[in-house]
C-alpha cells in the first residue's frame, strides 16, 4: 500500500513537473452543426492556455444527457465537471444540490455578472442565485417565405399580433380547383415550447406564483386565456387548410417550410442555419418576432445551460471555472453566435467587427437579438421555472393534439393542468423530504 | 453394478471429482445469469417496494404502495389497453402476410430459392432500419405511398402523427418487419405436414382449394398456434419503432406498456415507479411464456 | 412452367411489394438533396452525396465495427457457455442438475426488455456505463443455448462418449472431440440466431451508451435521424441506414441455411 502512495505522488510531482495538464470533462447535446461549432470552442480554449485541459463528450439529445447525468450521481460517480442541461431542467438542477452555482463561483472571482444579458440571467436565477451558464440561448422565431409574401401582396413587418398572423396566413394558402391545399399559410411543430412562449409574449404566466419565480411553482397556469386562443386559432385554421399539422417532428415542418409548402413557420433562432441550408436559396427567407395575443410583452429565452458540479477537487472546479469564463469573453459569444445562430449572453458583443459583418451579410441573425432587446424584464418573460417540466410539457403537447382533434382548447388544457398538477406535486413532495 | 453398502471411498472421491467438474463447466452461463438476470430482478423488486426522492435520495420503504397506485393509474391502463390493441392488430396481419409467403414457397419448383431468400429477408433487416424506411415511406411531405396516393387522386393521409392512424400504421410496420420470421417458421411446418395425407386427400377427389381448408389447414394450426403465440409475446414487447417513429405519441395513441415504463424511468425520473410498472408487464409475460411452453409439452423437433 | 405462371406472377409480385420501403429508402439514398421530394421510385439522377456525408460527419466505421465487435463477441460467449453447461447438464449426473436445467428453461421465459431497468441500475453501479462490458456481459450466455445445446448433445449416442472415454479422454476432451464436432449444427444456428439477435439490439444499447464513440450501429440510426436542433437530412439518414443494414444482409445471403434453422429451431423450440 504504502508502494502505491508513493508511486503515485512521484507521479503526481513528475506530472506536474512536467507540465501536465489538469482534465476535466465536459457533457454536451449539441449535434450536427451546432455540435462542430461546440467542438471548436472547446479546441479553442484547450490552445489558449496550458494549464487546463477540456475533455468535451457529445452524450445525445438532452434528455439522455440528463439521464446520464441523474444515473451518475445516483451511482456517485462518473459524474462530468461541466454538463449541459436545457432549459426546463432549471429547477431539478437547482434542487439537486449537486451544482456549485455560477454566482458564487462569480463572486469568488470577482467576476461581475452584470455583463450578461438580463433574460438569460434572470431565467437561471433560483431564488436570487444564477446557477447555470445560459450558453445556447434561443428565442421563438417566425420564418418567413419572402417569394410567397410577395405574390400574396404582403408587406413584411416586425411584430404580429395573432390575429394579423391568422390573416396573413388566410392570404398566403393556395388552395387547388378541388380544394385542396397546395401552399399552406402556416406551419408550427406541435411542442409545448411555443405554448409557453405565447403565454409569456401575451403577458400571461405558465406556471403560479408568477412563474414559479416569487416562490416555488405549485401548479401551472397554461389554461390562460393566451394559450387557449392559441391553440384554438391553430385548429382552426388547421380545420380550414390553412394550417398545416405535422406532428410534432419539427423537422417535418421545416421540410414542408423549405420546399416552399408552408408560407410561414415558427421555430427557434437556433434552426436559422439549418432551415436556410434547407431552403437552399430557393426563395428568399426574413425572420420576425413571435406572436402575441394582444399586447407584447417579451418572449423567455430557450436552449440550454452549463452547470458547473460539485465533488471535485479544487484543481479541477477552478479548470471548469476558467473554461465558463473563457465561454463569456465577447470574442468567443462572437464566434459562437456567428456560427450557429444562438444569441449572445454577453453585452458588447454585437460591437465586435466579425459579428457586425455576418449581420449585415444575414440580417436575420439580428432578430432575436432585437427582440430581446424590445421585451419587457418582468416574471412573465422569465420563463416558467418549475420540477418535473419535461413530463408536463408531454401534456401540454397532448392537449395540443387534441384541440387538433376537435376539443375545445380550454377542455384540453385543463385536463392537461389535472394532470400536470399531479406531477408537480409529486415532484415538490420528492424534494421536501 | 448395484451395491447394497454405501459408496467406497474411491467412490465418493470419484462422485466429488464429477460433481465439481459439472459445476464449474455450468458456472460460466449460470454465473452470468445469476448476475445479469437474476440479481437485477430482485434489485427491481426490492427497488419497486421503495418511495424515492429526488435522484434516488431518501429511499423509504413503502410496500405495495407502488403497485397500487399503478393498477389505479389511468395511463397504466391505457398502455395496457394500447398494447393489448396492437397485439391484436399485428398478430393477424403477421401470420397472414406470414403464411402467404409460405404458401407460395414450401414446395420446391425452379426458381423458389430466389423467392425463398426474397421473403425471409426482413428477418435480416433490424428493427431501426426497418424503421426508417418507413418513416421515409410515409412521409407526409416526400413520402412515397402520400405520392402514390395523390397521383390516383386520393388524399395524403397523416400516417404517423395522425392519433387514430398511428397505432395500426406501427402494426402494420411491425407485422412486415415480422414476415420473414413467421414465412420460415410457416414453411417448416407446411413441410411437416406428411405427404401421404396429401396424397390421400387428392386421390380422393379434392381440389387445392378444399385440400387447403379441409387439410392443410387443420394440420398446421398447431404450428400456426404457436407461431402466433411468438409473435404475441414479441409483439408485447416491441420498442424500437415506436422510439424512433412516434416517441409514444400522437396523444399517447402509441405508447405501449413497455414505452410507459421506458417514460417514467428516463423522462419522469420516476425508477422505483417505473419498476413496479415493468414488474407487472414480465408477470403477463411469464404466464404467457408459460402457457406456450406448456402446450410444446417440452419435447423438440429438429426438421 | 405454364401450369406454374400464377404462382410465379404472385409471388413476384408479392416479394416486389414486400421490398417496396427497403427499394424506397435505397432510392432515397441515392438521391441528391434537392431531388429528395420529387416523386417515383426511380431518383432523378443518381448521387453519392448522402453515403459521403454518413461516412464523413459521422463515425459510421466506428458504429458498425461497434455492432460487430458487440456480436461477435457476444455469439462467441454464448457458444462457448452453452456448449459447457449443456454438455454438463446432459452428461454428467450431479446433484442439482435439475435444478439449474430448471433455472435456465425458467429463464428462458424472461424476455430481455422488461428487465432492462433494473439491469440498467446495476450496470451503473458498475461503473460499466458506456462501456463494452455493458453492451457484451449481459448477453454472453443464454438460456436458450443452453437449453438447445443440452437436448441436442442428449441425443448423440452414447457409443461415441464411450469411444473417447476409452481413448482416455476426460471432460474437456469429449466436449472437444464429441460434442463440438456433433452439435456442430445446433451451435451453428444458435450462432446465427445470437448474431443477428444482438446486431439488432435497440433498447439496452440506447440507455447504456452516452459517448459517441461507444455507440452501435442501430442507436446511430437513432441520433443521426433526432439530432438535438438540427435539421433531417433523409438522403444522409437513408444511407447511413443501408450501410447499417448491409452487413446483416450480406451474411443473411451467405449463411441463409444457418438462419433458417436457427429461426426454425427457436421458434419450434418446445
Amino acid at each position: 500500500m504504502r508502494k502505491l502512495v508513493t508511486a503515485s505522488l512521484a507521479a503526481l510531482v513528475l506530472g506536474t513537473a512536467l507540465g501536465q495538464k489538469v482534465q476535466i470533462t465536459f457533457w454536451h447535446s449539441m449535434g450536427g452543426v451546432l455540435g462542430e461549432a461546440t467542438e471548436a470552442l472547446v479546441q479553442d480554449f484547450n490552445r489558449s492556455q496550458n494549464r487546463y485541459e477540456v475533455k468535451s463528450q457529445y452524450v445525445g439529445s438532452y434528455d439522455d444527457g440528463i439521464n446520464k447525468l441523474l444515473a451518475a450521481l445516483r451511482a456517485g460517480r462518473g459524474y462530468p465537471h461541466v454538463i449541459q442541461v436545457y432549459d426546463i431542467g432549471a429547477r431539478i438542477m437547482a434542487d439537486s444540490g449537486a451544482v456549485v452555482p455560477l454566482e458564487d463561483l462569480a463572486r469568488q472571482k470577482g467576476f461581475n455578472l452584470d455583463s450578461l444579458v438580463p433574460q438569460p440571467r434572470n431565467y437561471y436565477t433560483v431564488e436570487g442565485k444564477l446557477f447555470g451558464l445560459p450558453f445556447n440561448s434561443s428565442n421563438p422565431l417566425l420564418y418567413f417565405n419572402m417569394a410567397a409574401f410577395q405574390e400574396a401582396g404582403l408587406a413584411f413587418k416586425p411584430t404580429w399580433s395573432l390575429k394579423d398572423l391568422e390573416e396573413a396566413a388566410r392570404k398566403l394558402t393556395k388552395k387547388d380547383a378541388s380544394g385542396k391545399t397546395v401552399r399552406y399559410g402556416l406551419s408550427i411543430p406541435i411542442d409545448s415550447w411555443f405554448v409557453e412562449q405565447f403565454s409569456y409574449n401575451s403577458g400571461q404566466y405558465f406556471c403560479n406564483n408568477e412563474n414559479g419565480r416569487k416562490a416555488r411553482a405549485t401548479a401551472v397556469s397554461f389554461d390562460n386565456e393566451a394559450a387557449v386562443a392559441f391553440l384554438d386559432t391553430y385548429a382552426r385554421l388547421v380545420r380550414e387548410g390553412v394550417a398545416a399539422n405535422t406532428g410534432r417532428n419539427w423537422s417535418d415542418s421545416q421540410s414542408l417550410f423549405s420546399q416552399g409548402q408552408a408560407a410561414i413557420a415558427s421555430y427557434s433562432t437556433a434552426s436559422l442555419t439549418g432551415v436556410l441550408r434547407q431552403v437552399g436559396g430557393r426563395f428568399p427567407v426574413r425572420t420576425a418576432f413571435f406572436p402575441y395575443l394582444k399586447e407584447r410583452n417579451g418572449v423567455a429565452i430557450g436552449g440550454a445551460a452549463l452547470y458547473v458540479l460539485k465533488g471535485f477537487p479544487a484543481e479541477e472546479t477552478e479548470a471548469a471555472w476558467a473554461f465558463v469564463r473563457f465561454l463569456l469573453e465577447p470574442k468567443t459569444q462572437g464566434k459562437w453566435h456567428i456560427a450557429t445562430g444562438y444569441f449572445p449572453v454577453v453585452k458588447g458583443v454585437d460591437g465586435l467587427p466579425e459579428v457586425r459583418q455576418a449581420h449585415v451579410k444575414n440580417p436575420n441573425f439580428t432578430t432575436a437579438i432585437q427582440q430581446l432587446a424590445t421585451s419587457k424584464v418582468n416574471t412573465a418573460s422569465a420563463g416558467c421555472l418549475m420540477g418535473s417540466f419535461p413530463e408536463i410539457r408531454q401534456y401540454v403537447a397532448a392537449a395540443w393534439e387534441e384541440v387538433l382533434r376537435g376539443r375545445p382548447a380550454r377542455e384540453a388544457l385543463a385536463e392537461a393542468k389535472a394532470k400536470a398538477d399531479q406531477a408537480l406535486a409529486r415532484y415538490n413532495a420528492s424534494v421536501a423530504r | 453394478m448395484v451395491r447394497a453398502s454405501p459408496l467406497s471411498a474411491q467412490a465418493r472421491a470419484r462422485k466429488r471429482k464429477e460433481e465439481a467438474w459439472a459445476l464449474g463447466l455450468v458456472l460460466p452461463a449460470f454465473g452470468l445469469f445469476f448476475l445479469f438476470y437474476v440479481v437485477p430482478l430482485g434489485q427491481a423488486v426490492w427497488l419497486s417496494l421503495h418511495q424515492e426522492g429526488l435522484f434516488g435520495r431518501d429511499l423509504r420503504f413503502s410496500g405495495l404502495e407502488n403497485y397500487r397506485q399503478a393498477l389505479a393509474d389511468p395511463a397504466l391502463w391505457k398502455s395496457v389497453k394500447t398494447t393489448l390493441l396492437f397485439a391484436a392488430l399485428v398478430v393477424p396481419l403477421e401470420l397472414l402476410l406470414g403464411l402467404l409467403a409460405a404458401l407460395l414457397v414450401w414446395r420446391p419448383y425452379p426458381g423458389v430459392a430466389l423467392f425463398r431468400t426474397l421473403f425471409f429477408l426482413t428477418t435480416a433487416v433490424p428493427t431501426a432500419v426497418a424503421a426508417v424506411a418507413w418513416g421515409w415511406f410515409l412521409h407526409p411531405v416526400g413520402g412515397y405511398l402520400n405520392h402514390l396516393l395523390k397521383g390516383l387522386g386520393l388524399p395524403p393521409q397523416p400516417w404517423l402523427t395522425s392519433p387514430d392512424l398511428a397505432l395500426p400504421t406501427l402494426a402494420v410496420i411491425t407485422a412486415w418487419a415480422g414476415v420473414g420470421f413467421t414465412a420460415i417458421l410457416l414453411t417448416a411446418g407446411l413441410q411437416n405436414i406428411p405427404e401421404e395425407v396429401l396424397e390421400a386427400a387428392s386421390v380422393d377427389g379434392a381440389g387445392p382449394w378444399t385440400r387447403f381448408w379441409k387439410v392443410v389447414l387443420p394440420l398446421l394450426s398447431p404450428t400456426l398456434f404457436l407461431v402466433g403465440l411468438l409473435v404475441l409475446l414479441k409483439s408485447l414487447t416491441a420498442f424500437g419503432q415506436i422510439h424512433l417513429l412516434t416517441r409514444g405519441g400522437p396523444i399517447e395513441s402509441t405508447t405501449v406498456w413497455i414505452y410507459r415504463v421506458y417514460q417514467d424511468a428516463f423522462f419522469n425520473f420516476r425508477f422505483a415507479y417505473a419498476a413496479a410498472e415493468g414488474l407487472l408487464l414480465f408477470l403477463l409475460l411469464v404466464v404467457l411464456a408459460a402457457l406456450q411452453f406448456r402446450l410444446l409439452g417440452g419435447r423438440v423437433h429438429y426438421a | 412452367m405454364r401450369r406454374r405462371w400464377p404462382l410465379y406472377l404472385l409471388a413476384s409480385l408479392y416479394a416486389f411489394l414486400l421490398s417496396l420501403p427497403l427499394l424506397v429508402l435505397l432510392s432515397a439514398s441515392l438521391r441528391a438533396p434537392e431531388d429528395l421530394f420529387t416523386p417515383g421510385l426511380l431518383p432523378p439522377k443518381v448521387s453519392l452525396e448522402g453515403y459521403r456525408a454518413a461516412l464523413t460527419d459521422y463515425p459510421l466505421w466506428r458504429y458498425l465495427a461497434n455492432s460487430l465487435l458487440v456480436a461477435s463477441l457476444a455469439t462467441l460467449g454464448v457458444l462457448l457457455t452453452s456448449l459447457l453447461a449443456g454438455y454438463a447438464l446432459a452428461r454428467i449426473p450431479f446433484r442439482g442438475q435439475r435444478a439449474f436445467f430448471g433455472l435456465a428453461v425458467a429463464l428462458l421465459l424472461v424476455p430481455g426488455e422488461v428487465t432492462f431497468l433494473p439491469l440498467y441500475l446495476l450496470v451503473s453501479r458498475l461503473d460499466w456505463l458506456d462501456t463494452y462490458q455493458a453492451l457484451i456481459l449481459p448477453f454472453a450466455a443464454s438460456p436458450l443455448g443452453v437449453f438447445l445445446l443440452r437436448q441436442y448433445i442428449k441425443t448423440i449416442p452414447e457409443d461415441y462418449f464411450d469411444a473417447a472415454r476409452i481413448d482416455g479422454a476426460g471432460h474437456l476432451g469429449l466436449i472437444r472431440h464429441v460434442a463440438l464436432p456433433l452439435a456442430a449444427p445446433a451451435l451453428g444456428a444458435l450462432a446465427a440466431l445470437t448474431f443477428i439477435g444482438t446486431w439488432n439490439m435497440y433498447l439496452w444499447p440506447l440507455v447504456v451508451t452516452q459517448s459517441k464513440e461507444m455507440q452501435t450501429a442501430q442507436i446511430a440510426i437513432n441520433f443521426i435521424l433526432n439530432e438535438a436542433d438540427a435539421v433531417a437530412r433523409w438522403n444522409v439518414v437513408a444511407a447511413a441506414s443501408f450501410l447499417v443494414l448491409l452487413p446483416t444482409l450480406l451474411a443473411f445471403l451467405l449463411a441463409q441455411r444457418a438462419f433458417v434453422k436457427g429461426i426454425a429451431l427457436g421458434g419450434l423450440k418446445g
